[in-house]
């Protein structure tokens, strides 16, 4: 599959500030991909860069086979959904749609033409005539990507599109993009904070924190392989339980570090006697039937979200749990819970990454 | 008489009185002296009628008057091309300047502070300083373009009939460019940054963004400065006093000079309110572009 747009040992530096440490990515055409992490992580400096915004301070940019590094975003033609919108004001939604074209040089009824097509589209057709200040936020937003659309680029770059619309909103559009993205065969790059939006849109995750990528690959395989604490920490709601133990002489258990410390048999290659992490995502804990082996731990919080119900123990470090059941468990009781050997994440305590990584 | 003082202390009263003290203030120090002005261009006022408040009613003779003077169209010809030439050399070197800056190089906010050191300055001094720069034989004004030979032989910008106009304009042009260049700085910074990043990203060049996106983003902003501009420019005495005096022969003669002029030199004040009357037209017509520029703001 052709690449559409190819970093390769790009960083970038504000004065003594690091932004962006070796980036390696490549994204085949086509593709959705989503950059998620914590703000200031470097996922915005990143999409600017892409959008020639920033100036990389080393290493490749190429988009379409084309080395772009020094390239005026004007030259590169790819378009971009602002955070703002950045919507022109003093213009009309076709007037803001067209603009593109107008500074092509398209002909005026063409360009009516096209805004009017990419406004069927979007469902914008009634407004092509009000001005951005009488839209609502959900409207404007529509503008925004219609602006990106009508000028058939070679990717998208969304910034954080959805994140100033109310929460139904915002997962309605989220579904829409994904469908556009789709009907249009774009190529798109989409920075969030949000995992749940990188998850459910993309087709490629890049987990970045500190200017670093951190992991990258299919929304599931990152879920289901998390390369380090941090990832495995950040993808999945609520998140991952860590557990502190060790492994025992002969490599082959972990002892938790948990009331009634029994051990976990464990089917990995692991260092013996070495400090370990222990990770195991709410979904995964279960508790206990009669007679079964596990941890006896008390309850601190059970909180109901209707379909399910979220428990936290009061126990250090606190274990959260997902019952997929209505449930009678009060605070203070104590329950015995466990979970299977095979769904546990094992990271070494010190550099935090994972171990064992075998398939 | 309890609910009117409850009224004024806490209800309706209250917002009269807060809206009555500015007006009756207003009212006193502009109101009552622009009727007075009008009544007066319908009067002959001289030094024997000075005194006393009924006097002869002339109608329109003052007008007709004024208008069968020969000096009278050479004097609003000039006042145009002072305030043409004021207004354009203040807004494009004001606006030039504000762009400058607005790139925002080292020491930027800083150096643009500087320049409103020449707003500040009263209109005398900055007469005076002219009145030196401009000096014909030993000015440094001639200096500079005999010595980049763009003039062969010293301008006597004063006292020339045909440069004393264009002195004035100079002075006033130094006078109200830094005035211009902060309103239209704020302007300017008004703008979202994001929209040139749009702009930039949907292919217009720096021109084409300028043409795009800073200009009709300007409108209200520019709308408001040409018309305080213009306001300014008629209000505009002391450099006329300090740098030609009108002279020579009328030649930089301007309407707001010319009223006080034949009020306080030639004690015809009939005549000197009738000139105040048709600048207060004016005035108040860019009064009205003013207050219609500054309602009509687009800001997203």
């Amino acid at each position: 599959m052709t690449q559409q747009i190819e970093l390769s040992g790009v960083n970038k530096y504000y004065g003594a500030y690091h932004a962006l440490r070796d980036i390696n990515l490549s994204i085949p055409k086509g593709a959705f991909v989503a950059l998620v992490g914590p703000s200031g992580c470097g996922k915005s400096t990143l999409l600017r860069s892409l959008a020639g915004l920033e100036t990389i301070s080393s290493g490749d940019l190429v988009i379409a086979g084309e080395r772009m590094n020094d390239m005026p975003p004007r030259k590169r033609d790819l378009a971009m959904v602002f955070q703002s919108y950045a919507l022109y004001p003093h213009m009309t939604v076709e007037q803001n749609l067209t603009y593109s074209l107008r500074i092509k040089g398209v002909k005026k009824a063409e360009a009516k033409k096209a805004a009017d097509e990419v406004a069927a589209i979007t469902g914008l057709s009634d407004l092509l005539h009000r001005y951005p200040r009488e839209l609502s936020g959900g409207q404007r937003q529509r503008v925004a990507m219609s602006r990106a659309i009508i000028r058939h680029p070679k990717a998208f770059l969304f910034d954080e599109p959805l994140s100033n619309l109310d929460a139904a909103l915002r997962v309605h559009m989220r579904k829409e993009i994904r469908a556009l993205h789709d009907r249009l065969g774009a190529t798109s790059v989409y920075v969030t904070h949000d995992q749940v939006e990188a998850m459910t849109m993309a087709d490629h995750v890049v987990i970045m924190r500190s200017g670093v990528i951190e992991q990258q690959g299919r929304p599931l395989d990152l879920y289901d392989r998390p390369a380090n604490r941090f990832v495995a920490g950040f993808i999945g709601s609520p998140a991952m339980n860590f557990i502190p133990g060790k492994v025992t002489r002969n490599g082959r258990e972990i002892v938790l570090d948990l009331p009634g410390s029994h051990s976990l048999a464990i089917d990995l290659d692991l260092p013996p006697d070495h400090a370990v992490l222990v990770g195991i995502r709410p979904e995964h804990v279960r508790i206990a039937t009669q007679g079964e082996r596990g941890f006896d731990v008390p309850i601190a919080a059970v909180e109901f979200t209707g379909a399910s119900t979220f428990v936290t123990t009061d126990t250090m470090p606190e274990i959260v749990f997902v019952l997929n059941e209505r449930s009678s468990l009060k605070i203070g009781e104590t329950i015995r819970l466990t979970f299977a050997p095979e769904n546990v994440h094992v990271f070494d305590a010190k550099t935090e990454q994972r171990l064992g990584l075998k398939d | 008489m309890r609910r009117i003082f409850a009224s004024v202390r806490d209800g309706r009263g209250f917002d009269i009185v807060l809206v009555g003290v500015p007006f009756a203030f207003l009212f006193a120090l502009a109101g009552l002296p622009l009727i007075y002005n009008i009544l007066m261009s319908f009067q002959e006022v001289d030094m024997f009628s000075l005194g006393s408040f009924i006097r002869p009613f002339v109608g329109i003779d003052n007008y007709v008057a004024l208008f069968k003077q020969p000096e009278t169209w050479p004097i609003l010809t000039n006042t145009l091309i002072f305030v043409v030439g004021s207004i354009g050399g203040q807004f494009l070197i004001g606006f030039g300047l504000a762009l400058f800056f607005w790139t925002n190089f080292p020491g930027a906010s800083w150096l643009r502070g500087l320049f409103l050191v020449s707003w500040v300055m009263p209109g005398l001094v900055v007469g005076a300083i002219w009145n030196w720069i401009l000096s014909g034989d030993f000015g440094v004004l001639n200096f500079f373009l005999r010595e980049s030979g763009l003039i062969t032989a010293n301008i006597f910008w004063r006292s020339d009939p045909s440069f004393s106009l264009w002195a004035v304009v100079i002075a006033n042009v130094w006078l109200g460019t830094s005035f211009n260049m902060i309103l239209l700085s704020v302007g300017l910074s008004d703008i979202p940054g994001d929209l040139y990043e749009a702009a930039d990203m949907d292919g217009a060049n720096a021109w084409q963004r300028f043409w795009t996106i800073t200009l009709p983003m300007m409108r209200s902003t520019i709308g408001a400065i040409i018309a305080l501009g213009l306001i300014f420019t008629l209000q505009q005495f002391d450099l006329f006093a300090a740098i030609t005096d009108g002279g020579p022969n009328n030649s930089s003669n301007v309407a707001q000079y010319w009223a006080w002029d034949l009020s306080f030199r030639q004690y015809d004040f009939g005549r000197g309110a009738t000139i105040s009357v048709i600048m207060t037209v004016f005035v108040m017509f860019a009064a009205a572009v003013y207050v219609r520029s500054t309602r009509h703001e687009v800001r997203g």
